[in-house]
């Protein structure tokens, strides 16, 4: 059936159908990029009819790509590869779910339509290409071909410092790409296929770089390779640049400072996508390739894995309590919900792996929310300071229910979808020392202050801005609640928040079968050789 | 896993009595706005319902032993967590007291926020309580137990705020709020500690008790942190006066059968999990608690906050009960404390609601007790419901509070056993607080209703509507629904409980003694005086002026994080400005010195041009001269 394959070149290909478009056809565009997501959902309910909770790589698609003979440094060969597991297959399903949201919030955009729907389907494509690709040269393709789209889609679409935020954004991401290249072309230099051949065949094919049997004797990253940089060995190292790379992405502190101000310049459907979606691939490829490929140096890192996980949470957080802006405080508490994810991953518990994967899921929900109704209140004032409102829960009655939804939610009470998520990790983080001994105790119970930490930021913010007596500076234009779109944008939203946080087991059918073969491999190879 | 599948009944009304509030709830939520005068009607009709289900089920509990009921709700690492109930005699009885006050507060509430202009929020909010804090009666898995746990804080945020309008109000919510957070907290870390070396949350599995003792100790510690939030002990008890903010039907149901009550029943449901170490700190914390509040409740005037200082004082005394080995007499207490403390702020809003009636305009403080005065005459009815009420909060024999605090002071005895040590500091902290509550409720009850009236209001008694609770209430608050003879009162609880110990009647006498002498000391006292010349006291005990400090520090950290992530950026635009530089460099040198290198190399190009060029000046002699020389050169080198 090829769905995954309809599932990223329909947008691509309608991206370049409408370039032929002119550009008087102003309206029809959006039109056209919502009939795109449409046949997304249907593609994506497809999909789950197909797809059976045993787990495991299904609905392959794998057709060779480039083949070429280099003489004596034997064949390189790369694949068209694409499947879905667990984690993919979660990501798919949010994304598809997110992705028409966001397009239904850039209903609005004026200026420009033909060219930002174009960058808007491009970006879709290259999103479910990403989660999909299963060969590291293709994933690397994808991955690159959503950096431009959202350069300029923040660069041209955004606020007032929408240059310098879109150049950081740009820089931040391609350093994070030039590390994983790096780490591309050493993998690829020292796996080859296990397919017997008289010849070495170099690989791009995760599957087989998962499995330690292909790397090459004496190659650069083989097991027992001599070569040492500073302490550590190419498998160390290249373990490293991977991580940098995909916790740039994440993100993860230190490495998070382009995430606010992307956010704040952002136009809102962008800083959806970019929180819902794009975050995401620091903890898909931290369990997509950096984990499974180099299992010993993970092994060997995760206390400072988990260290990281923990300073951004507790970081994140503090840095969102003393933001004046709505969504710079909206995307510090990202940085603190993403470190949530890396705990979860540094614990290597089925637990944590589980629980840092639903964080993801219920995160793209949640953040995609909070970012919808900072826009909510910013299409209609054009301010975002928390300091010049009060009061808005009187005048906008059924707005702030939903900030209460979406702000309960982020701070993990139960019964919504962030709960489960951050008690999965918990438990996994508290349970490795018992368990694998890879991070300590006082990580987990440290990291609960992020959860404090979480309920004082967004508090105080409903206590400025939306109780007390109606006040708000520089508002001139009537403050009317919320309109039909928005509602179609933060309903759905909403019940999905309610749903996964009361029946978990909706997620957990998909992705339990990976938590526990992903903990497993890790151990199985990684263990014997740690010393 | 269906125990008491020959009771489908048990099941049926189990499921009604957690879902039926759920239901008034949420058809609260959905009705439309200019219907809101249903919502009040419908919730309480719905309440009624829930009630008399609990009724039916705590006898259905009674003739046919615990019932427990269990789906599995996800899985996790290949363990299954499941939806877990187990009703006993204990959570039966709970949650018919719960739902019972609960109904009787939506009852009041229909009088009381009469001309609320949110009134479906309102009613949503509390049906949305109830079941919160019926779910966590019922559950018998920690995490779901948990989970209700949260609901009940988030729904008592919610409702703490109902006049949002008020900056008071929101930062009071907040409070309450975040206090509870960090007990939450600690009921988390409780759970992580029990999951991740028992791999089971289940209150009935025994192998959640069978982890190393260190453990074990931590655990318990951590959820009894939970319970200090919840149950407003020492030292996080400081949002619950705050916490008046709300409307007053919210506090009678905060202070009496929904919140607060949550962790003391958390403290009997697992009971057997706390070691030792636990249970001395659950006591000590208890006894630091209950005096803390009786002195707090002496010096307020506001007559919510002396009711919240009592609650927290009567808190204090269940939970070290729960530590000193009084478990029952604890339980009964809560029981019996949620009636005549409902009982006392429903009556304390009928007050205000009369005071208010005709000071619409006046900024008199209605709910300051100075203001009161000589309202026996005007609210008889209150009065009578009101005094009832506080004479079991007093202790007073022939009423309920008597009763429950000799069970407390009878099992606490027995555990202080005969030698003096620690624990009879503890035991004396209970006398102390059965001397000094009689104080504070003869104050509460004379200035009210017997001291000279401050002013002539002429205040009407309030609507029927509001006086049925009253009542009920005040009815429950005697002794006849627990035992008929105060002195004995074994035979009655042996019908509600299978065990039960029999109070020493040398304590009973003894404590009636020391109440009758604080009643008359306290009667002297304030017979005379005038309210005004009292100090003031600061009945936080400071914590106010700790929790202030600690959140400064964190909007302090928070500023340094924020100099943090400019230190980083500044870091990188260095890196960049360097790079910039770095290129800027590189371009003049491009332009000179490479491009000087280039032109150089051009020139000398040229140069070298100009003199092959000059040797192609087109003469036949000098090509011919070149081609001979040119030979020549080609003859020697083929010859050498």
């Amino acid at each position: 059936m090829y769905l995954l394959s309809l599932l990223i070149f329909i947008p691509i290909g309608t991206a370049l159908l409408v370039l032929l478009v002119p550009s008087r056809f102003g309206r029809s565009f959006r039109s056209v990029a919502l009939g795109v997501n449409i046949v997304q959902v249907i593609i994506l309910l497809l999909i789950l009819s197909q797809y059976s909770y045993e787990g495991g790589f299904q609905l392959i698609e794998k057709i060779p790509w480039i083949s070429i003979d280099l003489g004596a440094w034997g064949v390189l060969q790369a694949e068209y590869f694409v499947a879905l597991d667990g984690l993919s297959l979660s990501m798919v399903a949010l994304s598809v779910f997110i992705l028409l949201i966001a397009t239904i919030s850039s209903w609005t955009i004026e200026k420009n339509r033909k060219g930002y729907f174009v960058l808007l389907l491009i970006l879709n494509g290259a999103i479910f290409g990403s989660f999909c690709a299963l060969d590291f040269l293709l994933f690397y393709v994808f991955f690159e071909f959503m950096l431009l789209p959202m350069y300029f889609l923040i660069g041209i679409w955004g606020g007032v410092k929408r240059e310098y935020a879109s150049i950081k954004f740009f820089l931040y991401t391609l350093l994070g790409s030039i590390l994983i290249l790096i780490v591309i072309v050493a993998l690829y230099i020292s796996v080859q296929t296990p397919e017997a051949s008289d010849r070495i065949v170099h690989t791009f094919n995760v599957l087989h770089m998962q499995d330690l049997n292909n790397l090459i004797p004496d190659s650069l990253l083989a097991l027992d390779s001599l070569k040492l940089i500073g302490s550590f060995s190419f498998r160390y190292w290249a373990f490293l640049l991977l991580f940098v790379g995909f916790i740039i992405k994440l993100p993860a502190v230190p490495f998070h400072t382009w995430l606010p101000d992307a956010h704040v310049e952002a136009p809102t459907p962008i800083s959806v996508i970019l929180a819902a979606l794009l975050l995401k691939f620091g903890g898909y490829g931290l369990l997509r390739f950096a984990y499974p490929i180099f299992p010993d140096a993970a092994i060997h890192f995760s206390w400072f894995v988990g260290l990281i996980g923990l300073i951004s949470i507790i970081y994140g957080a503090l840095n969102a309590l003393s933001s004046k802006d709505l969504k710079r405080l909206i995307a510090y508490s990202s940085v603190s919900h993403m470190g949530f994810v890396l705990l979860g991953i540094a614990s290597a518990t089925v637990e944590g792996i589980t629980g840092a994967m639903y964080q993801m899921f219920s995160h793209g929900i949640i953040s995609a929310m909070l970012f919808l109704i900072a826009g909510v209140l910013y299409d209609r004032t054009g301010d975002r300071m928390i300091e010049n409102y009060s009061g808005l829960a009187s005048k906008m009655r059924n707005y702030s229910a939903f900030v209460l939804i979406a702000f309960f939610a982020s701070m993990g009470l139960p019964g919504f979808a962030g709960f489960m998520g951050e008690v999965m990790i918990f438990f996994g983080a508290f349970r490795s020392s018992a368990v694998n001994g890879l991070i300590p105790t006082w990580m987990a119970i440290t990291a609960t202050g992020g959860l404090l930490l979480g309920a004082a930021y967004y508090l105080w913010t409903i206590q400025r801005m939306f109780y007390g007596p109606f006040a708000a500076k520089n508002v001139t234009a009537d403050l009317t609640d919320l309109n039909n779109r928005e509602y179609s944008m933060l309903l759905p939203l909403a019940l999905a928040v309610l749903v996964f946080g009361i029946l978990p087991q909706l997620l957990l059918n998909y992705i339990n079968p990976f938590a526990s073969e992903f903990v497993n491999n890790l151990f199985q190879s990684g263990n014997p050789l740690t010393p | 896993m269906i125990a008491a599948a020959e009771y489908p009944l048990t099941l049926w009304l189990t499921l009604g009595v957690l879902g039926i509030p759920l239901l008034a709830s949420l058809s609260c939520f959905s009705i439309k706005q200019k219907f809101g005068w249903l919502a009040p009607l419908i919730s309480s009709v719905l309440l009624l319902i829930a009630s008399i289900l609990a009724i039916v089920l705590f006898f259905q509990i009674r003739n046919g032993g615990e019932a427990s009921y269990a789906w599995v709700w996800f899985t996790l690492n290949q363990k299954e967590i499941a939806f877990s109930i187990l009703l006993d005699s204990h959570a039966s009885i709970m949650i018919m007291i719960a739902t019972l006050v609960s109904f009787l507060v939506h009852l009041f509430s229909i009088g009381y926020m009469d001309e609320d202009q949110h009134q479906l929020r309102y009613f949503g909010m509390l049906g949305f309580f109830t079941f919160a804090m019926i779910g966590l009666v019922m559950s018998s898995n920690l995490l779901i137990t948990f989970i209700f746990w949260e609901l009940v804080g988030v729904s008592s945020y919610r409702l703490i705020a109902h006049f949002q309008e008020k900056e008071t109000a929101s930062k009071a919510a907040t409070k309450a709020f975040l206090l509870n957070k960090i007990g939450d907290i600690g009921f988390l870390i409780g759970l992580v500690i029990l999951w991740s070396l028992s791999g089971t949350l289940e209150i009935a599995d025994p192998n959640l008790v069978s982890i190393p003792p260190f453990w074990l100790t931590a655990a318990g510690t951590c959820i009894f942190i939970g319970v200090i939030g919840k149950s407003a002990q020492f030292p996080l008890f400081n949002w619950l006066p705050d916490a008046m903010e709300g409307p007053t039907p919210v506090s009678a149901l905060i202070h009496a059968a929904t919140m607060v009550a949550a962790g003391v029943f958390l403290l009997m449901r697992i009971s057997y999990l706390f070691t030792e170490d636990v249970l001395i700190l659950i006591a000590v914390t208890g006894a630091v608690t209950t005096v803390a509040g009786a002195i707090g409740a002496l010096f307020q005037f506001d007559i919510k906050k002396i009711l919240a200082y009592s609650t927290i004082s009567q808190l204090g005394l269940m939970v070290m009960a729960m530590g000193a080995g009084a478990v029952q007499g604890g339980y009964f207490h809560l029981l019996h404390h949620a009636f005549f403390k409902a009982g006392l702020f429903l009556g304390a809003g009928a007050i205000i609601h009369a005071l208010h009636q005709v000071n619409h305009e006046s900024k008199l403080d209605v709910q300051d007790i100075r203001n009161m005065g000589g309202l026996r005459k005007k609210l008889p009815l209150t009065f009578i419901s009101f005094a009832i009420c506080a004479a079991a909060l007093a202790g007073i024999p022939f009423t309920s509070g008597f009763v429950s605090k000799e069970l407390i002071l009878t099992q606490m005895a027995t555990w202080a056993g005969n030698d003096f040590t620690w624990r009879w500091i503890v035991m004396g902290c209970a006398w102390a607080v059965t001397m000094l509550t009689p104080v504070y409720t003869v104050r509460l009850v004379w200035f009210i209703f017997f001291s000279k009236p401050q002013r002539d209001h002429p205040v009407e008694e309030v609507p029927v509507i509001m006086r049925i609770p009253l009542i009920v209430l005040s009815i429950g608050s005697l002794a006849v629904l627990t035992s008929l003879s105060p002195f004995h009162i074994s035979s009655t609880i042996n019908v509600l409980m299978q065990s039960y110990p029999i109070n020493n009647s040398a304590i009973s006498f003894l404590s009636t003694t020391m109440i009758l002498i604080s009643l008359t000391a306290a009667f002297y006292i304030y017979r005379n005086q005038d309210a005004k010349n009292q100090k003031f006291f600061s009945p936080h005990l400071y914590l106010d002026l700790i929790s202030n400090n600690f959140s400064l520090f964190a909007l302090k950290l928070s500023e340094a994080t924020k100099w943090g992530d400019k230190l980083i950026d500044s870091l990188i635009h260095g890196i960049i400005h360097l790079q910039v530089g770095v290129a800027h460099i590189v371009t003049w040198a491009d332009r000179n010195l490479l491009d000087g290198v280039v032109d150089g190399v051009g020139h000398s190009a040229k140069g070298l041009g100009t003199m092959t060029r000059s040797l192609a000046n087109g003469k036949i002699q000098s090509y011919l001269l070149w081609a001979m020389a040119g030979l020549t050169i080609f003859i020697v080198w083929i010859l050498y």
